[in-house]
């Protein structure tokens, strides 16, 4: 770690990791509910779990992106970050903020707009939080002794996905524009600027791990950053097709869409090529786990399984079953839960000047949280496949179908299970690092990687 | 290879070339909406009945247009499925017509408010979403066989249904949203059991009167609950159909007596 401020990271990402286990908790009570297990359904009905589910998910996710921000555009401008108090700032209100929303999901005051929950007044305070937080950065690049392309894809990723999410404000009384504009908040934003906030951790990660030439990385950025705008800007028709919007949209999402996996493809292919070409081994070999398999879940779970179901002929039959969440829950956990946890992974042996990277702890998070994931991905496209067959190729009745499929979740709590032992390994490994301190300032890894088995000498970045 | 810089001028400009296709798209589309979904038919209250959907998070758990949560029916076409008055008594107290279910939440809604959710859904069901969502394809190798074998799927011959009309009621009173009556209804709607937990289908009501008497039929359409428990029959006393009703819908049953061929 370079500067002192770097350090605000930390708090991110505790909070971050305190939201992930909310997030776990609520999934568990949909999971039982979804088995007959309902008991909680007075206090925290299906909707309330599920809004309240998503939300921390979309919550922590922007948590950990801002903090790994705040870690990396210091260092890549080579100096302090502009308003370390406006930081602290930010992050508390951050957090008021969702607390109130959270707490308004139990007591039935919210926008109930898929993903959008939150009420609208809160929505403001959400805007002028993050207006904090892009001046912060933006200043702290504008002023700083260099412009990287790392920093600057890092920033255009944030502010874009700050500005999509105004058009999500838009009141409409038709249903369909309502649904439009939503998707230019959901869609745009996880198949399009969150993957350019992705595709630049990624490369920091891989400059810091592998040691491999920083122009080279860069370049193949933008050509990764490029493929995900050619295809998945239109690609958002994807969701047109079956909510009462021109039926142009079956071919323009269809064909566009089924692009996407390719910026997917590439980055997964992109980061092995890096890891092998670079040669260097850094031993905090956790953290390139955590690095390249984000590359390649991103592609299994956004890439392969959204391409199952984005061509229209598919859709019209997956589209709103069980397929969809069994999609969802891949993608967003190989391109953004891991990305940050891959950040995190790199970052606290960073702040904390504590060496506690490859130990079994470490080891058993990666693997527990991906074999449960994939399990539980398993479980629901088990699901969701005989839903669809049943439900919208047989036609039987839909309560009749749930009962049929309710097995199914069994199996998917089981493996939740599994992935909630991997996330508890890695919250334990967290803790054991403590707290960020300036003797890390400087002496950090560097020093660390004398000790590494094969000491090469780190590139100049 | 390409340069650096080259990569950032593919960057820079596929972004904008799509991101200029995609408004103009976005320009189109709002002009095409309007008429795609009748837009002019949006009443205040078809609007206020938004609200409430918005309100109430009923996407938390429904689907709508396709959209929103896996755990409760999709509802886009559900006005057409279900009748306006079953879905007024329905709402009022969701558990009390499926009791042992999965659980909806049970809104304080007022008869205003209901009417407005109704106008609402009724209004989604008749936007052209481009054939979603489409007829179940394989639906029809599941129907029960109607020729000459009718007696056996419990129905009367096609000929019995041309001669003799069905009483609106039946199907005002959604009882052929489950039923087939009279070759009216959804055939063979599969249904669980809440308490045994198996899966029947809502018999065809043709042959009805072979299986019951009067008193056991208006024993059960009174409350289907006090006869068989768990039964994923509907409560339809006294909110949609009167006392007076269902001894009408008895004795049309009882009547197909007198159609029913003899062998
Ligand atoms: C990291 C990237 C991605 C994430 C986090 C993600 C996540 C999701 C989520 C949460 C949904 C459900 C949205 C809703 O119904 O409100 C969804 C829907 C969908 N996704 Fe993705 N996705 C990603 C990438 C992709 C890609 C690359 C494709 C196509 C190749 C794709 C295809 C689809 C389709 C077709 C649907 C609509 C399903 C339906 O009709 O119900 N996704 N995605
Ligand atoms: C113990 C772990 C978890 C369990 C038991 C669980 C369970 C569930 C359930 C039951 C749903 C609702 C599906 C429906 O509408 O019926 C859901 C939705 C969702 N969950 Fe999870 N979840 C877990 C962890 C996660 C994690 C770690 C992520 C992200 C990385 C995640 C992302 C999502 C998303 C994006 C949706 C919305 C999907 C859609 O709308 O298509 N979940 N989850
Ligand atoms: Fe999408």
């Amino acid at each position: 770690m370079k500067f002192k401020t770097q350090k605000i990271a930390y708090w991110f990402f505790a909070a971050a990791m305190l939201l992930l286990v909310l997030q776990i908790i609520y999934g568990f009570i949909m999971g039982f509910a979804r088995i007959g297990m309902d008991g909680l359904h007075e206090w925290i009905p299906f909707n309330t779990a599920r809004a309240t589910h998503t939300n921390l998910l979309v919550f922590w996710l922007l948590l950990g992106f801002m903090g790994s921000a705040y870690f990396i555009i210091p260092e890549e401008s080579d100096r302090e970050l502009m308003w370390p108090w406006l930081a602290w700032i930010q992050l508390i209100s951050f957090l008021l903020v969702g607390v109130v929303a959270l707490i308004g999901y139990h007591v039935n005051w919210w926008e109930g707009r898929k993903f959008l929950e939150i009420p609208r007044p809160l929505d403001y305070l959400v805007v002028v939080n993050v207006l904090a937080f892009l001046a912060n950065i933006g200043s702290t690049v504008w002023y700083g002794k260099r412009y990287t392309t790392t920093s600057i894809v890092l920033y255009f990723g944030l502010l874009t996905a700050a500005l999509l999410y105004l058009p999500g404000m838009i009141d409409f009384d038709n249903q369909t524009l309502d649904s439009f504009y939503r998707w230019w908040v959901v869609h745009l934003w996880v198949e399009g600027v969150w993957e350019l906030i992705m595709g630049a951790l990624l490369c920091y990660l891989l400059i810091k791990l592998t040691g491999v030439d920083r122009e080279l990385v860069e370049k193949w950025l933008y050509i990764i950053v490029g493929l995900t705008f050619l295809s998945g800007i239109l690609g958002t028709g994807h969701h047109y097709y079956y909510i009462g919007a021109p039926r142009y949209w079956l071919m323009v999402g269809g064909i566009f869409s089924a692009l996407e996996p390719l910026a997917f493809l590439g980055m997964a292919i992109y980061a092995l090529a890096m890891a092998k070409k670079g040669g260097r081994r850094h031993p905090n070999k956790t953290a390139l786990n955590w690095t390249l398999g984000s590359a390649i879940m991103s592609f299994v779970g956004a890439g392969f399984l959204g391409f199952a179901h984005t061509l229209p002929q598919v859709n019209m039959w997956t589209h709103g079953t069980l397929v969809t969440a069994m999609h969802g829950h891949l993608a967003f956990w190989g391109a953004y839960a891991m990305i940050v946890l891959a950040m995190i992974a790199y970052c606290l042996p960073v702040m904390t000047g504590r060496k506690l990277w490859d130990n079994a702890p470490s080891g058993a998070a990666f693997w527990l949280s991906n074999i449960g994931m994939v399990g539980m991905t398993g479980a629901l496209a088990v699901a969701g496949i005989t839903q669809v067959n049943l439900e919208r190729r047989m036609g039987l009745d839909f309560l009749s179908v749930q009962k049929e499929i309710e097995v199914h979740f069994i199996g998917m709590l089981l493996a939740a299970c599994l992935f909630l032992l991997g996330i508890l390994f890695f919250l334990w490994n967290f803790w054991r690092f403590g707290l960020p301190n300036d003797e890390a300032v400087h002496s950090d890894v560097r020093a660390a990687e004398r000790d590494a088995p094969t000491p090469e000498p780190l590139p100049a970045s | 290879m390409l340069t650096k810089f080259q990569a950032r001028a593919f960057f820079l400009g596929g972004t904008a070339v799509f991101t200029g296709i995609f408004l103009i798209l976005t320009i189109d589309t709002h002009r095409q909406v309007p008429e795609q979904t009748n837009d002019s038919s949006i009443t205040p209250q078809v609007a206020a009945g938004k609200k409430l959907w918005e309100q109430n998070n009923c996407m938390g758990c429904h689907t709508l247009f396709g959209e929103g949560a896996y755990y409760a029916p999709e509802l886009t076409k559900v006005v057409d499925r279900r009748g306006r008055d079953w879905i007024k008594v329905f709402m009022k107290d969701p558990e009390a017509m499926f009791p042992g279910q999965r659980k909806m939440v049970k809104y304080e809604f007022t008869d205003q408010e209901i009417g407005e959710v109704i106008a609402f859904l009724e209004w989604c069901g008749k936007v052209d979403l481009n054939g979603f969502p489409a007829e179940p394809p394989l639906k029809k190798l599941m129907q029960p066989d109607t020729g000459t074998m009718a007696s056996a799927s419990g129905e009367l011959p096609a000929s019995v249904a041309a001669t003799v009309a069905l009483p609106p009621m039946f199907e005002q009173k959604s009882c052929t949203g489950c039923h087939r009556i009279l070759g009216k209804g959804t055939p063979g709607v599969m249904l669980p059991n809440a308490v045994t937990g198996e899966v029947v289908p809502a018999p065809a009501l043709d042959l009805v009167h072979q299986r019951k008497t009067r008193e056991e039929l208006i024993a059960w359409i009174s409350d289907p609950q006090k006869v068989k428990p768990g039964s994923p029959m509907p409560k339809l006393t006294p909110a949609l159909v009167s006392p007076q009703e269902v001894e009408q819908m008895v004795d049309f049953l009882l009547s197909l007596k007198a159609h029913t061929p003899t062998n």
